[in-house]
């Protein structure tokens, strides 16, 4: 019956061959490791967002009314709806780890190089629209959490002169965060960055297919031979096919993924839920202690801590054109991150001063 | 060729992963289908309290408890019997009645309403809910 | 050539981004000294004129003492301020504190239940017919609310108000001990339940309906603190504890649900576990 099918479809759209070339034939570097099912895995996340996602829709409602209570009721009275709202939650916090996590292995491994460098600006917005995604459906419970940290960040952009108060205005809707902020929130998370995304993320995908999986540079040396004049796709004669090795790579990875979600949801269901998260917003009275979620606190912390603030935002939008830019700035041949003390030094310098600022802004 | 050691392993383990990858995706699957399809139940206790007319005199209110939740139940003394939800709708507490002043008054934040349930002054955002209520006689059933 | 061009635009680009710092640093002062680190935007505060003049220094210190604790109170911080209980217009300066806008001073001591019950109807009502608020009716020396509850800094009401301290400024202690007692033992239950069904909340599951219940228990049974009468809190005690029963079993229903919550989330972590661990057995079975 299988057969069949194959065959009716290879009749009219060549799918064996498209099957032998992307999945049979095609080969990993030989010393490529596991840190490179990250991708992989970080598309799974996105993919268990949007299924989640889609099934709390259905009985959530967008307006401050009634918002609040639609998630208790998912929480409470839906059966299995508990169940949907854990994993998007923690989903979410997980998506983001797991994004950051490929960044910095494939930043480690030297692999944003040319012929690289727009996937890895792709990855960076990638990255960019995952936390948007992230501070608009903070909103939606409509909690106490929820209202504030908006409330802090949409006044972030008042601090630029002339058109700073503009654009939080058009952030919130008008003053103060409201109905109207909601619906735009609620649109945005579920209407625009979805598509948006799926856009990036095709294009990425692309452009690691079209030009061909890099070599780690650790191990036997692999070298991108200067200078590159033509487009020649990057092939692995010499290493080992995909399928099955690699394609088993992934599925257990996805598998430790979920283990990792599950262990979350059973042991510290209370973990991305803090007191104020289970108590409807209340536009009069502020909480003592108001924190975005954990990704942003560093970045928090880093505005807390200079004076200027101008000069701080400015100092922050600086650094993530140079973090997306990166590739362009850093042109130098050699990929082997183990032969580049200084690069080496300062990225963990920031990885550390990045877990400082975290662990200040939490006390 | 794959020595026959090694092949029973490997159907071995293929087995066992799809017994546990069904079980996982059926156990999915079951509780997306009982999502999707489960209806409100309709009020759960269809019990309607019966109260006589003779026990509430005119301008007099009386408390009473309504699917587990405080409610009351008034005479007005121009436009006759109707009966409300006590919970406050600005942040739930219970309001009261006054006799004196022929209205619901919540202590928490000096909510007013009047005796129709419309919010007279304070920060209440919607009138108290109504509870249908029907009078056959000398009784009124409340639900 | 290039390199001109290239260290040009870096310059170019660090002087645009740094020049404007100095410029704006008193941007906006009163917002720098309070960026993320105070209530802003969202929070509306509303302007109460009676505030502003009784506290400010031109006042006598007695008048800015109960600004002061009229803040530290429980009515404050839900937000009822004085116009609320005094009357008058918190927005005009001129009439703030006339006649014409209600304005009604400060109550004499028989009149105070009447004050207070301009809100708290069903205590006022308990009240007026215990033998606390007949005595006070009759012109003789009885606790009024204020006496117990104190007039701008009050607090939530808690069954320490009866204390030795208080109530024998005018008889023994014996009564009220008596009182106490019978009061205690459903305060603590009713204080157990509501912390047991906030952790429930922290848990997940929200139990609004218990909330009201327990919510409404608690206010009748409150307002038998005002009847001063020991057999009435005698004899509806095992009415209270009996829907107090009720609430707890409803609370163990859903405790019930939590374990079943917990076992469903370890079943499928292990599930996955398992998935994961044995796929990767099979990737260590040598092909070819």
């Amino acid at each position: 019956m299988l057969t069949q099918i194959k065959t009716w479809l290879d009749e009219r759209i060549g799918i064996k061959t498209i099957f032998q070339e992307q999945v049979l034939d095609y080969r990993m570097p030989k010393n490529s490791n596991i840190l490179y099912t990250l991708g992989f895995l970080a598309v799974i996340a996105f993919a268990t967002q949007v299924f989640t996602g889609i099934i709390l829709m259905i009985y959530y409602i967008p307006h401050p009314d009634h918002a609040f209570r639609s998630v208790q009721d998912i929480m409470t009275r839906v059966p299995y709806g508990w169940l949907f709202r854990q994993m998007h939650a923690v989903g979410s916090n997980l998506m983001i780890m797991v994004a950051m996590l490929h960044m910095a292995t494939v930043f480690l491994m030297g692999n944003y190089k040319r012929p690289r460098e727009l996937t890895w600006v792709g990855g960076g917005l990638l990255l960019i629209l995952t936390i948007v995604f992230g501070l608009s459906g903070y909103l939606l419970p409509w909690t106490q959490l929820s209202y504030w940290a908006t409330t802090v960040v949409t006044s972030i952009p008042a601090t630029f002169p002339v058109f700073g108060e503009t654009i939080s205005q058009i952030l919130r809707g008008g003053d103060h965060v409201s109905e109207t902020t909601l619906s735009r929130f609620f649109a945005l998370h579920i209407s625009i960055l979805p598509p948006l995304y799926l856009l990036l993320l095709g294009i990425h995908l692309f452009f690691v297919n079209r030009i061909g999986i890099s070599a780690t540079p650790f191990g036997k040396v692999d070298e991108e031979k200067r200078p590159l004049t033509e487009y020649i796709r990057k092939t692995h004669p010499d290493g080992y096919p995909y399928y099955p090795r690699f394609f088993q790579k992934q599925m257990y990875m996805m598998m430790a993924f979920f283990t990792v979600m599950f262990f979350i949801i059973t042991f510290l269901p209370t973990l991305y839920f803090p007191d104020e998260a289970n108590v409807p917003a209340d536009p009069f009275n502020t909480p003592q202690e108001i924190r975005p979620a954990w990704y942003l606190i560093a970045n928090y912390q880093l505005l807390k801590l200079i004076p200027n603030k101008f000069f701080g935002i400015v100092l922050q939008i600086n650094l993530v054109f140079i973090f997306i830019l990166w590739p362009f700035l850093d042109t130098q041949q050699e990929k082997n991150v183990m032969k580049r003390p200084v690069l080496r030094g300062v990225f963990f310098t920031l990885i550390a001063l990045w877990v400082v600022l975290f662990w200040w802004g939490r006390a | 060729m794959k020595c026959g050691g090694m092949m029973k392993r490997r159907r071995f383990l293929t087995m066992l992963l799809t017994f546990l990858g069904s079980i996982t995706s059926l156990s999915f699957a079951y509780s997306l289908l009982t999502f999707l399809t489960s209806l409100p139940s309709k009020s759960a206790d269809l019990k309607k309290l019966v109260i006589h007319k003779s026990d509430i005199p005119s301008g007099e209110a009386k408390n009473i408890i309504y699917h587990n939740a405080p409610a009351v139940i008034i005479n007005r003394p121009d436009k006759g019997y109707i009966a409300f939800s006590r919970t406050c709708t600005h942040l739930g507490c219970l309001v009261e009645y006054s006799k004196s002043k022929l209205k619901f008054i919540c202590p928490c934040h000096a909510g007013i309403y009047d005796l129709d349930g419309n919010v007279v002054s304070g920060p209440p955002p919607k009138p108290l809910t109504a509870i249908p209520l029907k009078i056959e006689d000398e009784t009124i059933i409340i639900g | 050539m290039r390199t001109i061009i290239r260290y040009g635009v870096l310059s170019a680009w660090i002087l645009l981004m740094l020049l404007p710092s100095p410029g704006t640093a008193g941007y906006k002062k009163a917002f720098e000294d309070e960026f993320l680190t105070k209530p802003w935007a969202g929070e509306q505060i509303e302007e109460n004129l009676c505030i502003s003049c009784h506290a400010s220094q031109k006042m006598q210190p007695e008048f800015q003492e109960i600004t002061e604790a009229w803040q530290a109170s429980w009515h404050a911080q839900n937000r009822i301020s004085c116009e609320h209980c005094h009357g008058g217009d918190p927005r005009d300066a001129a009439l703030g504190m006339s006649r014409a806008r209600g304005f009604l001073g400060t109550p004499k001591g028989k009149e105070v239940p009447e004050f207070c019950g301009k809100c708290h109807i069903g205590i006022m009502v308990n009240y007026l017919e215990s033998g606390h608020g007949k005595a006070l009716k009759a012109g003789g020396k009885a606790p009024n609310c204020v006496v117990c509850h104190g007039s701008h800094n009050i607090q939530k009401a808690s069954i320490n108000i009866i204390s030795e301290q208080l109530c024998t400024k005018c008889h023994s202690y014996e009564r009220a001990k008596i009182m106490k007692v019978a009061l205690f033992v459903i305060e603590k239950r009713i204080a157990q339940i509501e912390q047991r069904l906030q952790d429930l909340k922290r848990e997940g599951i929200y139990t609004g309906a218990e909330g009201m219940s327990l919510f409404s228990t608690q206010a009748e049974f409150r307002t038998l603190f005002h009847t001063v009468d020991v057999n009435l809190v005698r004899n509806r005690t095992d009415e209270f504890i009996s829907k107090l029963d009720q609430i707890d079993k409803n609370i163990e229903d859903a405790h019930q649900k939590l374990s079943f919550r917990k076992n469903l989330s370890a079943f499928f972590m292990m599930a996955f576990a398992s998935m994961g661990i044995i796929i990767f057995l099979l990737t260590k079975i040598k092909d070819e």
